[in-house]
């Protein structure tokens, strides 16, 4: 591969990685936001919301992502309305992680000790309070890890948004191949930056992670 | 119940051909993952550094870059290597070297949750280095890894869907391509979704019964998903 071409190719997929940073960066809030919400209503929820949050990491579990992208994108557009793909990608990435996300936040919470929220109630605080306040914190060494782990799937996944015609880096370097070839080299180059963002993240999680069976 | 829904069921007997293709590629990709990861974990825990370090590569750069790219590269790079390859073979192989190295990691963990007094004792019961293996350690390491296993058969099922992307006509595939003929789109993906949901679950649960019968005693599974694919998170090591 001449000097050139590598140059031609590099600007090409940084520009690629620029928007899959922007997507995982919008979809990491996203879904970490359901992902709680929904962890909360499964431990908490009245009124049998507890199930609707059940059913929902349920569904999602079972489905693959690029159902979900596609239900989105086209679904919307069924529906006489148009969504920006971008949009589609955050949402599908952020409903689809939200369901995983969940299973992690409630396994921290049933990992705080009963006795934590009997004395909260003791000392005055409200249910609310006491889940903000003493249990929350305390999740985060147990959540941290496999949460991170999340986050380096949905990181990867948004390649998948490729498919609904996103252009980010896995696009950048389809449109490459399309036009010159060289799948090898292009791919490859693909590959090392996706490697590069993602490589510290899980090193830090095999460092962090204690239950490495599950 | 309109119109639509009946246009739909013309294209009944292809989304049954398309679910028995997505089932034979997860199938075929699973026993490819199984030998791939179990190789991977025993290279990753051999005495010579050279033979753990391309484990560990293997492991890492799977692990690190998307699944997706990774079909892109075995189907269309490895021509360029003079290997030519259709989208049903590229499937099982791209998918099988993915899962493999996830699998790597839950085996290691397996093996290494063996007591080491157990080795020591069989060696001084003269059992020999494999019958060690064999005898010892697999069993209880399969029957502690056995309900991950079962999430990564299920990651697999759901990882065919990227597939369509190299024109394999697997579910998704087919769904896209009756998409653009009937515009359909909600109830085409609807169909699709159940079936993924009907695929998943039987998965799993052939995966309970076997686990019930081939472990002594019984792996118990609790059965907590009634509706995704994962009912066999925590299993109790009785």
């Amino acid at each position: 591969m001449s000097f050139e071409l590598l140059r031609t190719s590099l600007s090409i997929l940084l520009q690629g990685l620029v928007t899959t940073l922007l997507l995982s960066v919008a979809s990491i809030v996203g879904g970490t936001l359901i992902g709680l919400f929904a962890a909360v209503l499964r431990s908490f929820g009245p009124w049998g919301t507890d199930r609707i949050a059940r059913l929902y990491t349920e569904l999602f579990r079972g489905t693959p992502v690029l159902i979900t992208l596609m239900f989105i994108y086209f679904g919307v557009s069924y529906f006489g309305y148009a969504i920006d793909v971008f949009a589609a990608g955050v949402i599908g990435l952020s409903v689809y992680q939200g369901a995983y996300i969940a299973e992690v936040f409630r396994a921290g919470i049933e990992a705080v000790p009963k006795g934590q929220w009997e004395v909260s109630q003791i000392l005055g605080l409200s249910r609310t309070q006491a889940f903000a306040f003493v249990v929350l914190p305390q999740t985060g060494r147990i959540v941290l890890p496999p949460l991170i782990g999340q986050y380096l799937s949905l990181i990867k996944d948004t390649s998948i948004v490729s498919m609904i015609g996103m252009s980010e880096l896995m696009h950048g370097g389809q449109a490459i191949v399309d036009r010159i070839g060289k799948p090898v080299e292009i791919y490859g180059l693909v590959a090392l930056i996706y490697f590069v963002v993602c490589f510290p993240l899980s090193q830090w999680v095999r460092h962090h992670d204690r239950r490495r069976l599950s | 119940m309109n119109y639509e829904w009946l246009t739909l069921w013309g294209y009944v007997p292809e989304f049954l051909k398309a679910g028995w293709l997505t089932l034979q590629v997860t199938l075929l990709a699973f026993v490819l993952s199984l030998v791939l990861g179990l190789l991977a974990a025993l290279a990753s825990l051999s005495p010579m550094a050279a033979i753990r370090f391309v484990a560990r590569a293997y492991v890492e750069v799977i692990r690190n870059t998307p699944v997706l790219l990774q079909i892109f590269i075995v189907f269309f790079g490895l021509p360029s290597a003079g290997i030519a390859l259709d989208a049903y073979w590229a499937g099982v192989i791209a998918l099988g070297l993915n899962v493999g190295a996830y699998l790597s990691e839950v085996f290691r963990a397996g093996i290494q949750s063996v007591p080491r007094g157990q080795l020591e004792a069989a060696g001084i019961l003269g059992l020999e280095r494999g019958q060690i293996f064999t005898e010892i350690v697999l069993p209880q390491a399969a029957r502690a890894v056995y309900p991950a296993i079962v999430n990564y058969l299920i990651q697999l099922l759901l990882g065919t869907s990227l597939l369509s992307a190299i024109a394999l006509p697997e579910l998704t595939g087919t769904a896209t391509v009756i998409n653009s003929r009937t515009l359909l789109y909600v109830q085409t993906f609807s169909v699709v979704l159940v079936a993924y949901l009907v695929l998943s679950n039987v998965l799993s649960w052939i995966a309970g019964q076997l686990g019930a019968r081939m472990f002594h005693p019984p792996l118990v599974v609790r059965p907590r998903a009634r509706f995704g694919g994962l009912a066999l998170r925590r299993a109790n090591r009785a």
